[in-house]
């Protein structure tokens, strides 16, 4: 079968200027990639060493390396059209590696892959399969990038991608071609001749554009600093943050240098998308830019010419941006690493942060009001105090403490493990657990909170903690390990959740939508507990962007306590998808999520949906 | 210029305040301290003077070893440095005492400048400052919001009853009790934490000062306030009770 159909043509012999020309072009071509290329290794080289990286587990590393790069999962699944033809470029660039070798030791007669053979003409044929999908797909990207032009590409036209495009058809075009003519004729050298100069004029193309993803991405996928938006420990005394080059890591650089501009943490970010400074892509491009003007060693800060101080401190840390990128750039640790960079130095300065951090640093909460509001409201409802003999610790937080509605859900979570008979206490003393001042960027502050609040719970004997809020959960488990072992942490919804044969399924035709808070999904990977939890109350709908797609209610990253924003408020945004739904119930996880969307509803006027956390929902169907 | 604040370390604004079993004063274990709220503003006006005409900021506090740390607070938040008067005894000694301590350790330094807080959040005086420009023979002033150096000495804006103000000029050098409210004050930083562990902290001692006066006031005892609740209810149709609430809080309570 295989022999009557055409097999590759390729020239059978070359004269010695064509060797000669082929051997001077190729080394040309490979020393201008060098040079830039090996300028850029150098610079990520050059940087601070990440201290806290550790390869191991390495299995964790593989499997990601495996699923996101080669399978191109992560590019398929959350950008599926463009994705997939992404992935086909991608496929047909492995399996041309060699075939690309071969292509170029025929021009020395040394050819490893004979077109006439059975294995070389197997793997030509595949590689055509290959080659004419990455045809297609590259002209699809060819289509949307300048016909359809996404506004998350950026408002600019990039003309290199373009030309970047144009020859990986030729590339594909070329290969193709040589199926249809035979060795001897002049059309085999041409085609030949073609693809090698596009080739080589492709190869140096690379350091100078995006497309340096290509050499540095899989890399760094495999390289990723592990977890989820994780914050790293600074190293030694002077170390305050990203406050310029001189701090910038070697992740850091890596990261900035193989962006491939695609645009996808600007388009899920929350405030990109209602009218803010905060652009992540350019957050990540202005590192670069500063990279390339300045280097790693400078001493040029990092906010002012090439990212802005202003942008960085908009960011809710919702960490819908770094869950986007498909090449596992870690935007939240770099925002954050800014934001550390400006306030541990002094040099951020801001009406509403500046109250904040003095009511912490002289009180105990972040809503700045006495204890004895909390003591007042402890007595009132009957909370029994931690004593030691109880399973469980009901850690309020400053807004289910002292926030009128998060009183409100703790008190229905109470009655709901009254009801399943669980034994626990809340604390006599609890301080805020640092969450808004660590995302914001006072690590001194954030190191009083966890160290007082640690000793507290170690005092007190505290082995199991449970709470309404999942900032709360995010911060004693991940955050707080830097200064101590917390006790286990658990939200509310991963509690009831394990009870829920054992919860009142209320009779009732109600349609409930629920939001995903970003500190319970995507920071926690929880989404199915709530939902099974909120099922209980009624039918669930769900709301256009959910679960890993959840749009931020924009409390988060300290920002519920920094005041107006400007633009369309977030949580007014996120509020009129959840009532598009039209569901009667909007069932929410989170105090600050619920603070948000109480004053966006009531914004919205009379027929707004009503607003319950889902311990409300539960409590609602117990018995008086 | 060269500026002294005099700062004190009292217990946290949400500190839960027991009597001692002696009956005159709190009992201090288990107390959370701070940096006494108007001393607070003192260091800040002090900071930002010294931002705008250079010079030295130098606190001074006195007290027992815990102290320590609300002065490295101070050099955290920008003091150059600090003389920490050790004492164990501050209870026992009056506010002229005091005050005499701390002219003691402030004299040798020939301040330009000498602020401190208006009154402090736990025993409430206000006497301390201003014995203490007494003791040293300098002007003073009270209630300061602001503080402007002028080409001869400086101008003043103090706080005067039902929001007026009084602006006054005095020479230098003089000592300030500030107000207050009269500035934003700036958050701790990581960097000044850092910094302050290699500022110069000169300790001594009340014999050193060759300060040992007897107290002229002495404290009596302690007791916590009666809690009184007398609600009233003011009867009638709606219109009469809101007449009869607005007649309340304008005579009675004179809020409006």
């Amino acid at each position: 079968m295989i022999a009557i159909l055409p097999t590759l043509a390729e020239p059978q012999s070359f004269s010695l200027s064509e060797k000669l020309l082929f051997a001077a072009l190729a080394m040309a071509s490979v020393y201008s990639f060098w040079n830039l290329f090996g300028r850029i290794l150098n610079k990520i080289l050059q940087s601070k060493k990440d201290s806290s990286f550790r390869l191991f587990p390495i299995t964790k590393r593989i499997w990601d390396f495996f699923w996101e790069v080669l399978c191109q999962a992560k590019v398929v699944r959350e950008r599926p059209l463009p994705g997939l033809a992404h992935a086909f470029v991608f496929w047909a660039f492995c399996a041309f590696a060699l075939v690309t070798l071969n292509h170029c030791a025929v021009a020395f007669g040394i050819g490893f892959l004979n077109p006439a053979g059975e294995f070389a003409r197997l793997y030509f044929y595949v590689a055509a399969a290959f080659a004419f999908a990455c045809a297609a797909g590259i002209l699809g990207l060819f289509v949307r990038r300048f016909l359809v032009r996404p506004k998350w590409l950026g408002e600019q036209l990039s003309y290199q991608s373009g030309v970047i495009a144009l020859l990986i058809f030729v590339l594909m075009a070329t290969y193709l071609a040589a199926f249809f003519v035979t060795d001897a004729g002049p059309d085999a050298r041409i085609l030949w001749w073609v693809h090698t100069l596009t080739l080589l004029t492709f190869l140096p193309l690379i350091p100078h554009t995006k497309h340096l993803h290509l050499v540095l991405s899989p890399a760094t996928v495999f390289l990723s600093r592990g977890g989820f938006a994780q914050i790293p420990p600074l190293a030694g005394d002077e170390d305050f943050g990203l406050v310029a080059g001189a701090d910038l890591t070697q992740l850091v650089s890596l990261q900035a240098y193989y962006c491939v501009e695609c645009g996808r943490c600007t388009e899920h970010c929350p405030a990109a998308n209602t009218g803010k400074l905060l652009n992540p892509k350019e957050i990540i491009l202005g590192v670069r830019a500063y990279l390339n003007n300045l280097g790693p060693a400078s001493d040029q800060p990092l906010l002012g010419k090439y990212n802005s101080q202003e942008a960085v401190f908009q960011c809710t840390t919702c960490g819908a941006c770094e869950f986007q990128c498909p090449v596992g750039i870690e935007h939240v640790p770099i925002l954050v690493g800014l934001r550390r960079g400006a306030v541990n130095t002094g040099a951020w300065e801001d009406e509403h942060g500046g109250k904040l951090f003095l009511a912490l640093e002289r009180g105990s909460n972040a809503l700045g009001l006495s204890p004895a509001e909390r003591d007042k409201f402890i007595e009132k409802q009957a909370l029994p105090i931690f004593d030691g003999t109880q399973e469980y610790c009901l850690w309020l937080g400053c807004m289910g403490g002292y926030d009128p509605k998060g009183r409100e859900i703790v008190t229905a979570f109470a009655r709901v493990m009254k009801f399943l008979g669980t034994s626990y206490g809340v604390l006599r003393k609890e301080k805020c657990t640092g969450d808004p001042v660590r995302r914001l960027g006072n690590d001194l502050l954030f190191q009083q909170l966890a160290e007082a609040n640690l000793e507290t719970l170690a005092q007190n004997k505290v082995k199991k903690i449970v709470t309404i809020c999942p900032h709360c959960v995010r911060t004693i488990q991940e955050d707080w390990k830097e200064y101590g072992a917390p006790p286990q942490v658990e939200h509310h919804s991963e509690f009831m959740a394990r009870y829920v044969d054992k919860l009142p399924k209320q009779p009732s035709e109600e349609k409930v939508v629920f939001h995903d808070p970003c500190y319970l999904g995507r920071y926690r990977n929880v989404y199915d507990e709530p939902r099974k939890v909120a099922a209980l109350a009624g039918d669930l709908v769900e709301a256009p962007r959910n679960k890993e797609r959840s749009f931020c209610c924009g409390a988060g990253g300290g920002l519920a306590f920094l005041g107006e924003e400007d633009g369309e408020r977030v949580s007014h945004k996120r509020a009129a998808e959840l009532v598009a739904t039209g569901a009667q119930t909007i069932a929410a996880a989170c105090p600050f999520c619920n603070t948000m969307f109480r004053d966006a509803l009531a914004a919205t006027g009379e027929s707004a949906p009503q607003l319950l956390d889902i311990a409300q929902l539960t409590a609602r169907g117990l018995p008086e | 210029m060269k500026i002294i604040v005099a700062i004190k370390q009292v217990p946290e604004r949400d500190a839960q305040v027991r009597i001692n079993a002696a009956g005159k004063w709190i009992e201090e274990v288990d107390l959370q301290y701070a940096l006494n709220e108007s001393d607070a503003y003192a260091l800040e006006e002090a900071l930002q003077l010294k931002e705008k005409h250079g010079g030295e900021v130098t606190v001074v506090s006195a007290g027992p070893e815990r102290v320590g740390q609300t002065i490295r607070e101070a050099l955290a938040k920008g003091a150059d440095r600090a003389i920490y008067v050790a004492s164990n005894d501050l209870g026992s000694r009056d506010a002229l005492g005091v005050a005499r301590l701390l002219a003691a350790a402030i004299q040798p330094e020939n301040p330009d400048l000498i602020l401190t807080g208006l009154q402090s959040e736990d025993l409430g005086l206000g006497q301390t400052g201003v014995i203490l420009a007494e003791v040293l023979g300098l002007p003073h002033a009270s209630l300061i919001l602001h503080v402007e150096k002028t080409e001869t000495g400086l101008t003043v804006k103090r706080e005067l009853e039902e929001g007026w103000f009084q602006t006054i000029e005095l020479p230098t050098p003089a000592v300030l009790t500030i107000q207050s409210g009269g500035n934003k004050l700036r958050y701790a930083t990581l960097m000044g934490i850092k910094r302050a562990k290699i500022k110069e902290v000169r300790q001594v001692t009340a014999s050193d000062l060759g300060v040992d006066v007897p107290p002229v006031v002495l404290m009596e005892g302690v007791t916590m306030p009666h809690k009184q609740k007398s609600t009233q209810m003011l009867g009638g149709s709606p219109k009469e009770a809101a007449a009869a609430l607005v007649e309340k809080l304008k005579f009675e309570v004179r809020v409006l």
